[in-house]
């Protein structure tokens, strides 16, 4: 195969670019290699870029839901700061924390996509650690509750119920804050 | 909190050299450094790109409230980027205290903090309201880990992160949402390089979830067979996971490259002498020099110093000169600007007066 810049020798380099499984192929010389790879610069390294990544899972999501339906046209816009979501499928950034909230439904496919998984698993702020245990201590006692409701052991089910209660009573106070 | 002046926080800036390039961390001859940042934004304020000039200001204020009043800032200084030149604020990139895009942004109240030994930097009103950053020489993210744990706990004491329990610490960016952390360990690898070790390698570990960047960070160019290795995934990983995974993939390239400079060294010792010592021969005499060449020469060298088969310059030196020898620095080292030209001649004199020292 004859090289595609000069048309004149022998190809003997291929570069290949995968995009969103879209696979290019480029064959050249080696003269043509090496001037095509320093304009690129995509030599010694394939240059990776995570917001054009990011651009192309973006619109690739997009169109799954266009297909399924899921997407209808109406615009998404965050109820805080009034970011869109196309607005942010442009710029690959989010305005503030409450975009996490109103585009979750669009960005827990993305964020699997990117990091394979959507739930931290990480630190926890201080802050937040009574609270995030005081959530799990609830779901655990409210388990409890059901299996002792269905062993009839009520006077342990109205103690586990009002430990619930009183939980969920400092959790409100706070939230209330 | 130290200095308050601008001016002598840059004119001290300029005389130290931050101890992350000192060689003499573990492994410190294939190993740079190891780094760790953690993406922090405070609850209640939209992320930095998108924030009001009030509310940017208060941001900051916050910060040099903490740097004040906290006993962890106590040796740290911090600096408004607004009352920088655009040659001061590159120098500060030059430095790994600032990232290109922290220097080139436009939005007001963008501001550095970073400690005596630039081993702890914090960016403020970066993407992200908060950047902490924390350096050490050689293979150490793991005390790295510990300490920049403890400045987060510290800068939590006095505020509250956007955090959620499903996605975690909230970024700008969803590419930093969860720990907030990237994990990079700057790596010398100039045997592979030289049996053409290197594509096959960091095309593998891209695939499961790691990047290769140069030197100067995001975007530029790899100089001087020098790597950068960090985590790509920040989401439903724990910190320790995270460094753990690369400690191990950047033990396995450690490993390869240790390998082939063995057999470099039983079979043709000879040329890496001959390499080694002309560079040291054109890095000690030259009078005009351009980064690139300067770039090339230092990793040779260094890849010699590294195998024990020349006794001088040490790594640290070493280490230093490549951070040195950048245009920002170098100018504001001569105190001028300086045109190409100038600057190749400066750098020559820069190179001598460390090699030959």
């Amino acid at each position: 195969m004859l090289c595609q810049i000069c048309k004149t020798k022998e190809a003997a380099i291929t570069f290949t670019k995968i995009v969103g499984g879209q696979k290019t192929e480029i064959h050249l010389c080696k003269d043509c290699a090496s001037t095509f790879s320093d304009k690129f610069s995509i030599f010694p390294l394939p240059q990776f870029d995570i917001n054009d990544l990011l651009a192309d899972l973006l619109n690739a999501i997009d169109l799954y839901h266009k297909e399924e339906g899921v997407i209808s046209g109406k615009k998404i816009e965050c109820s805080n700061c009034h970011l869109t979501y196309d607005e942010f499928k442009q710029s690959g950034k989010l305005g503030c924390s409450v975009c996490y909230h109103d585009f979750r439904e669009q960005l827990t496919p993305l964020l699997r996509r990117l990091h394979g998984n959507s739930e931290h698993l990480g630190k926890i702020p201080r802050q937040s650690k009574g609270k995030l245990n005081k959530i799990r201590k609830i779901k655990q006692l409210r388990k409890e509750l059901q299996k002792l409701v269905l062993k009839e052991e009520y006077e342990k089910a109205a103690k586990t119920r009002d430990e619930i209660l009183k939980l969920e009573g400092v959790l409100k106070k706070k939230n209330a804050k | 909190m130290q200095n308050k002046d601008k001016s002598i926080i840059l004119q001290n800036l300029k005389e130290s050299s931050a101890e992350w390039i000192n060689g003499q961390g573990p492994l410190s001859d294939i190993v740079i450094s190891s780094r760790i940042r953690l993406a922090r934004n405070v609850e209640g304020i939209p992320f930095s790109p998108r924030a009001e000039q009030a509310e940017l200001k208060n941001i900051f204020e916050l910060s040099r409230q903490i740097v004040e009043e906290d006993s962890l800032f106590k040796d740290s200084n911090l600096l408004l980027l607004d009352e920088l030149t655009p040659l001061e604020s590159q120098f500060l990139v030059e430095k790994h205290l600032i990232s290109i895009y922290h220097a080139q942004e436009k939005h007001p109240y963008r501001g550095c903090v970073f400690n005596q030994k630039e081993t702890l930097s914090v960016m403020v009103n970066e993407e992200d309201h908060f950047r902490i950053q924390y350096l050490l020489s050689g293979l150490q993210l793991n005390n790295i880990w510990k300490l920049i744990n403890k400045i987060d706990d510290e800068i939590e004491k006095k505020v509250t992160y956007a955090f959620s329990e499903k996605e975690g610490y909230l970024t700008s960016c969803p590419t930093n949402v969860g720990t907030g952390m990237r994990a990079s360990i700057m790596l010398h690898l100039p045997a592979l390089a030289m049996v053409n070790g290197i594509n096959d390698i960091f095309r593998a570990i891209s695939k499961i979830g790691y990047v290769v960047r140069g030197f100067y960070g995001e975007g530029t160019e790899v100089m001087g067979n020098l790597f950068q290795v960090s985590n790509q995934i920040t989401l439903g990983l724990s910190e320790e996971e995270i460094i753990d995974n690369l400690e191990k993939v950047n033990q396995q390239i450690i490993n390869k490259e240790q390998k082939v400079r063995k057999e470099l060294l039983s079979n043709s010792k000879s040329q890496l002498e001959d390499q080694a010592w002309r560079a040291y021969g054109i890095l000690s005499s030259a009078r005009i020099i351009s980064s690139a060449e300067a770039m090339e020469l230092l990793s040779k060298l260094r890849f010699g110093v590294g195998l024990g088969i020349i006794p001088h310059p040490n790594l640290g030196t070493l280490n230093k000169l490549m951070l040195l020898i950048q245009p920002a620095y170098l100018q504001m080292l001569t105190g001028k600007d300086l045109d190409h030209l100038g600057r190749d001649l400066q750098r020559a004199v820069l190179i001598r007066n460390e090699i030959n020292r």
